[in-house]
This record gives structure tokens, C-alpha cells and sequence, in this order.
């Protein structure tokens, strides 16, 4: 019976969120011109060439592509603003910002773990962390970002009832407090995700 | 010193690492240190042919390093799948 | 200038990252030296070819998404074999262990 009403229950609250996403989804034609604008560079740097005749096989197929894989890359962002205010956001103050903040961790995070290589003053421990993302897009670059900062590796995920736990290898623990734990090893990039990703 | 020497011995550092990093492939404790290894001596071979797509002037080796870092990917999560069922090949 | 000094500071990391694959304990501080030291080095070596070489703008592209897509993979492959260890039954060499608690 306890089994059978919480089971019961976080079925509804996952078909709740599911409707939330699904009803504030962006449109079509948007999605369409997301996934192509992503595309169409790659193939124009991966296949290296300027030729006018490269150029249209390379739009004809992405566009063919982008309309029937639209909801890989963009069925987890926010719906704020359109398309051209978003391209531009993200290409302009996003992106760089970003970058340059994870090129300093990455820097960061090789030169610690060179240290401890040489002195091996280590003190390892797993901790476990709560997170505000929910989709899996966010998810994947907020663990990719938590294995890239210094000193924390993501162990494994776990979701249920909307709230989303992360286990993190600490090589040199320092607190188990969780919210603690959370502030020293998510930092800003929470904050950064949050504002495009759900 | 011109740019050709020194990107040569880049190489040869990287080729003496990945020597290194044999040991654990072959004398690893566990299984898992031994997938570490390999997947670390890939990522290896691929800045080793960026390298050598930049002292021999053919840049057609780009493209190889790109898909055999896809080939690395695929390779490592077939390889994570393995170990998560338990070392049972079926 | 600043290009020959990226490139030496990959070798550094890279030499040190192997090194620390050979010392440390147990596999989880493994990993944390093969993704770590791995990324960092490759994509500043990368940085620096790209700013060495003497091609087309397109090329020196192309070393800029080969270092992106390194970003972008490795610390995948490591998370994935990571929970892939732990499931085997590696028990790790830690103080605390949280995932073993709400996991029995």
C-alpha cells in the first residue's frame, strides 16, 4: 500500500513537470534555426573549403537534417525571447564569458592536481551535493563542468520527485556540510547554467 | 632551433609518456586501471596527429584525429557498459 | 612567444598527469589525474598549434573544435567509467562514503 501511493505519486509529479516543459516549449521554426545554426559551421570547418557549390550541399543537407533532429540539442532550453535576441546573447556575452571562466578552472584545476602528483597530500571522500537543474542537457554540462574544476569528479546521478542529487568524488574534502559542499564545489556555473538550460 | 625540431621532440616526449603509462596497462591491479590507461595513450595519439599534421604540412590528418577521438568515446562507454554489468560478457 | 611557452606547459602537464596515473592509490584519484591533466594539456597544446601553424583560417579552425571536442568527451568517458568501477565492486580508498550509504 506505501509502496503503491509513492509510486503513485512520483508518477504524477514527473507527468506535472513533463506538461510544464512541453507546454513552454519554443517553436518549431526556432528550433529548427538553432540546430542549423549549429550545424552548418561544423560542416563548413570540417570540410574546409569556401566553394560556392560546397556551400549549398552543405545548407541543402544541414537544413534536411536540423528538420528532422530539432529536438536533440534544443528541447531544454528556456523560452525567453526570440530567436535572433537569443543568438545573439548567447554568441556575444555568453559564450565568451564562459569560456574564459573555464579556460582559468581548467588551468587551475591541472596545475593542483600536478601539485598533488608531486606531494600526494591527499584526502579523499565522496559527498553529496543537491543541484536546481532539471533537464538533461543541463545536467550532462554541469557534470562535465564539476569534473573539469579542481579537485571533484562526478560519480553518479540521481533523480527523483523534480530534485536532482549528484555524487562527487572529492579528492581533498574539506567540508560535509551539503549546502557547504555545494557552494565551494558548483561555484558560479549553477548560476550560469540556469539562465539558458532548465 | 627552428619550429620543425621542437615539435619533433614534443612528440618524442609524449611517445616517452605514453611508454610510461604501458605499465599500467599491462601490470594494472584491476580492470578498470587498465581501461584508464588505454583511454589516456588515445587522447595521447591524437594531439600527437595534430602535431604531425602541423610539422608535415598535410592537414588531412585533422580529420583522422577527430574521428579517432569519436572512436575513443564510443569505445570507453562500451567499455563502462561492460564493467556496470558486472565484467559478464553476454 | 606565447605560443612556445602553451606549448611547454602541455608537455609539463601531460608528463605530470602520466605520472600521477602511476602514483596514486586507488582508481577514482586516477582518473582524477587522466581527465584533469589530459584535457588541459591537449587543449593548450592545440591552442598553441593552432596559433604556430601558418594555414588557412579554416584549418586553424579546425585544431580549435578538435580542442573543444576533447573538452567536451573526455570528462564523459571518465564519468562513465567512473560509476562503471564503482558497480564492478572497486571500493574506493576514502574517508567518507555517502554513495554507499544511500546505496547498501
Amino acid at each position: 500500500m506505501h509502496f503503491y501511493l509513492k509510486e503513485h505519486l512520483e508518477e504524477m509529479r514527473r507527468r506535472v513537470l513533463y506538461e510544464q516543459y512541453r507546454a513552454q516549449k519554443i517553436p518549431v521554426w526556432e528550433r529548427i534555426a538553432l540546430t542549423w545554426g549549429v550545424l552548418f559551421p561544423f560542416w563548413l570547418i570540417v570540410s574546409g573549403s569556401t566553394a560556392p557549390g560546397n556551400l549549398v550541399i552543405g545548407a541543402i543537407t544541414t537544413l534536411i537534417i536540423s528538420s528532422f533532429m530539432r529536438d536533440m540539442l534544443t528541447k531544454d532550453i528556456r523560452p525567453k525571447g526570440s530567436v535572433l535576441q537569443k543568438g545573439l546573447y548567447f554568441l556575444l556575452i555568453y559564450a565568451p564569458q564562459l569560456a574564459i571562466i573555464m579556460m582559468f578552472r581548467i588551468l587551475e584545476s591541472s596545475v593542483k592536481v600536478a601539485r598533488n602528483v608531486i606531494f600526494m597530500d591527499i584526502n579523499p571522500g565522496i559527498v553529496k551535493i543537491e543541484t536546481d537543474l532539471n533537464s538533461d542537457t543541463g545536467i550532462a554540462v554541469l557534470a562535465n563542468s564539476i569534473t573539469l574544476t579542481p579537485g571533484t569528479l562526478t560519480l553518479d546521478v540521481k533523480r527523483k520527485l523534480g530534485e536532482t542529487y549528484l555524487y562527487v568524488h572529492w579528492i581533498d574534502v574539506e567540508t560535509l556540510n551539503r549546502e557547504d559542499a555545494g557552494e565551494k564545489i558548483k561555484g558560479d556555473i549553477e548560476e550560469w547554467l540556469k539562465k539558458i538550460f532548465w | 632551433m627552428n619550429e620543425g625540431t621542437l615539435l619533433t621532440g614534443a612528440v618524442m616526449v609524449l611517445t616517452l609518456t605514453s611508454l610510461l603509462l604501458t605499465y599500467r596497462v599491462l601490470f594494472g591491479p584491476t580492470t578498470p586501471d587498465r581501461i584508464v590507461g588505454v583511454n589516456t595513450i588515445t587522447t595521447k595519439a591524437v594531439v600527437m596527429l595534430a602535431i604531425f599534421a602541423v610539422v608535415r604540412g598535410e592537414y588531412y590528418l585533422l580529420d583522422l584525429a577527430i574521428v579517432l577521438l569519436m572512436v575513443n568515446s564510443v569505445g570507453g562507454l562500451i567499455f563502462a557498459k561492460y564493467l556496470e554489468r558486472g565484467g559478464a560478457i553476454d | 612567444m606565447i605560443e612556445y611557452l602553451l606549448l611547454a606547459f602541455g608537455e609539463a602537464i601531460m608528463v605530470l598527469g602520466a605520472l600521477g596515473i602511476l602514483r596514486f592509490p586507488d582508481v577514482y584519484t586516477r582518473l582524477h589525474a587522466a581527465t584533469k591533466c589530459d584535457t588541459g594539456g591537449a587543449m593548450s597544446i592545440l591552442i598553441a598549434l593552432a596559433l604556430m601553424t601558418s594555414a588557412p583560417v579554416l584549418i586553424k579552425l579546425k585544431f580549435l573544435v578538435l580542442a573543444f571536442l576533447i573538452a567536451l568527451i573526455n570528462p564523459m568517458v571518465s564519468h562513465a567509467i567512473a560509476r562503471g568501477a564503482y558497480k564492478y565492486g572497486i571500493k574506493p580508498k576514502v574517508v567518507v562514503d555517502m554513495y554507499a550509504w544511500d546505496n547498501p
